[in-house]
């Protein structure tokens, strides 16, 4: 594995220079991975809460149930954020919650676009998908050992490399405003806001991420299919939960909670 | 009344059919009462027998032996890393303590279950794609 400090326009320098707490003091930089998720996995627990890995391309760079996550080089963001927060087990989705909000505040603060989150956590321009964000958990004795959040954001890379299917569902922001954004500034941003969010992963202040989370949702009030496990589900997404879990209001009236699943928004 | 008295009423009482006794002495007062106990009302029963009692009882014993790993959230309960991956384990399967025995998904939080044992898998209790509860079991494992 080879560890760069340069790589085209990504510099650990740069994006040192630009965050401000502790999330982001400590950065692996990499020019090329399997995947950000798998190396963080790997030191997390010898690591320090904050610390990132950060790679210019993956090789096997993925998503939901093994899915692919597509990452050239050159032209987009991954990287997995190590926290280790003090969370009950009943709360830990809040994670989610805290990682999409951070992502969206931070992009539509660097962009001015009207950049949304769809339930749980995709990063939606255009009600096309802009970024995923994959969290991987390690519990241990009902305690949270660390969480692994990995995030990926299309910001530079061309529409022809995603394969035709891909294409109807995902853009990047050069795609969307024909510009070409800074990796570094959108690396150090989303970092920020992480530290400045993830403060608030506690039964206190749970609330106000959650209403963050609700400010930037596009995905309430919608009608909306959800594929969850073997089973699908239509109805109305009416709101979340305390736990940021989807309450979907089903035809028959029937509410029914959803803690998992691929939604599509209808109307 | 001292307490071995009270005792050897108790015992006295059991051994009866009364249910309820009322003692005045030195100024205390003690009132025993019991429930009416069912098995003691004739009632036909099948007996089962001996065989099944056996067979019964080393059932009873083989649970209390197994191991169970439960599900730590609530969420979505994946026998394998991806639909096309092999599962993580099977039936019979021998597992070392710490290893993956399978994903629960919450809002896009993969969460690895590992085994807190080293043994082999017993029974499987919850089926791919599957909504699981907090603390739901999901293995039984004979450990070795």
């Amino acid at each position: 594995m080879v560890i760069l400090l340069k790589s085209s326009d990504l510099s650990l320098e740069a994006i040192k220079s630009k965050t401000r707490g502790f999330i982001g003091k400590n950065v692996l930089f990499f020019e090329k991975v399997d995947s950000t998720n798998t190396i963080a996995v790997d030191i997390a627990e010898k690591s320090d809460e904050g610390t990132v890995v950060l790679a210019d391309s993956q090789e096997r760079g993925r998503g939901r149930l093994g899915r692919a996550w597509i990452s050239p080089p050159g032209t987009n963001i991954y990287m997995s954020v190590i926290i280790k927060p003090t969370l009950g087990n009943e709360n830990i989705t809040l994670i989610t919650i805290m990682a999409a909000v951070s992502c969206a505040i931070a992009l539509r603060r660097l962009t001015g676009l009207d950049i949304s989150i769809k339930w749980p956590n995709d990063i939606v321009l255009n009600n096309k998908k802009l970024g995923g964000i994959l969290t991987e958990l390690k519990i241990y004795d009902k305690k949270i050992i660390f969480a692994i959040i990995g995030i990926g954001i299309n910001v530079n890379v061309g529409i022809d490399v995603f394969p035709e299917d891909v294409r109807k569902i995902a853009t990047s922001l050069r795609r969307e405003t024909g510009r070409v954004y800074s990796r570094n500034e959108i690396v150090a941003e989303i970092l920020n806001e992480i530290d400045y969010w993830h403060k608030f992963l506690n039964e206190k202040d749970k609330n106000i991420l959650l209403s963050e989370w609700q400010r930037f949702a596009s995905t309430l009030g919608r009608e909306v299919m959800v594929v969850t496990g073997k089973e699908s589900y239509r109805g109305l997404a009416e709101s979340i939960d305390n736990q940021g879990m989807l309450m979907l209001r089903l035809p028959s009236g029937e509410l029914k909670r959803i803690s998992t699943g691929d939604l599509k928004v209808l109307k | 009344m001292e307490l071995e008295e009270l005792k050897e009423l108790i015992e006295l009482l059991k051994e009866t059919d009364v249910t309820e006794l009322q003692i005045e002495k030195d100024g205390t007062k003690v009132k025993i009462k019991r429930e009416k106990i069912l098995s003691s009302i004739e009632i036909p029963v099948h007996k089962p027998s001996v065989i099944q009692e056996k067979a019964s009882v080393e059932t009873e014993d083989e649970t209390q032996r197994l191991v169970t790993i439960t599900s730590p959230i609530v969420g979505t309960f994946y026998r394998a890393p991806s639909p096309e991956a092999n599962p993580f384990v099977e039936v019979g399967a021998t597992v070392i303590k710490g290893q993956v025995l399978c994903i629960v998904e919450a809002m896009k939080l993969m969460n690895e279950i590992e085994s807190d044992v080293d043994g082999i898998i017993v029974k499987i209790l919850v089926e791919n794609g599957q909504p699981v509860e907090y603390g739901e079991p999901l293995f039984l494992i004979e450990p070795v």
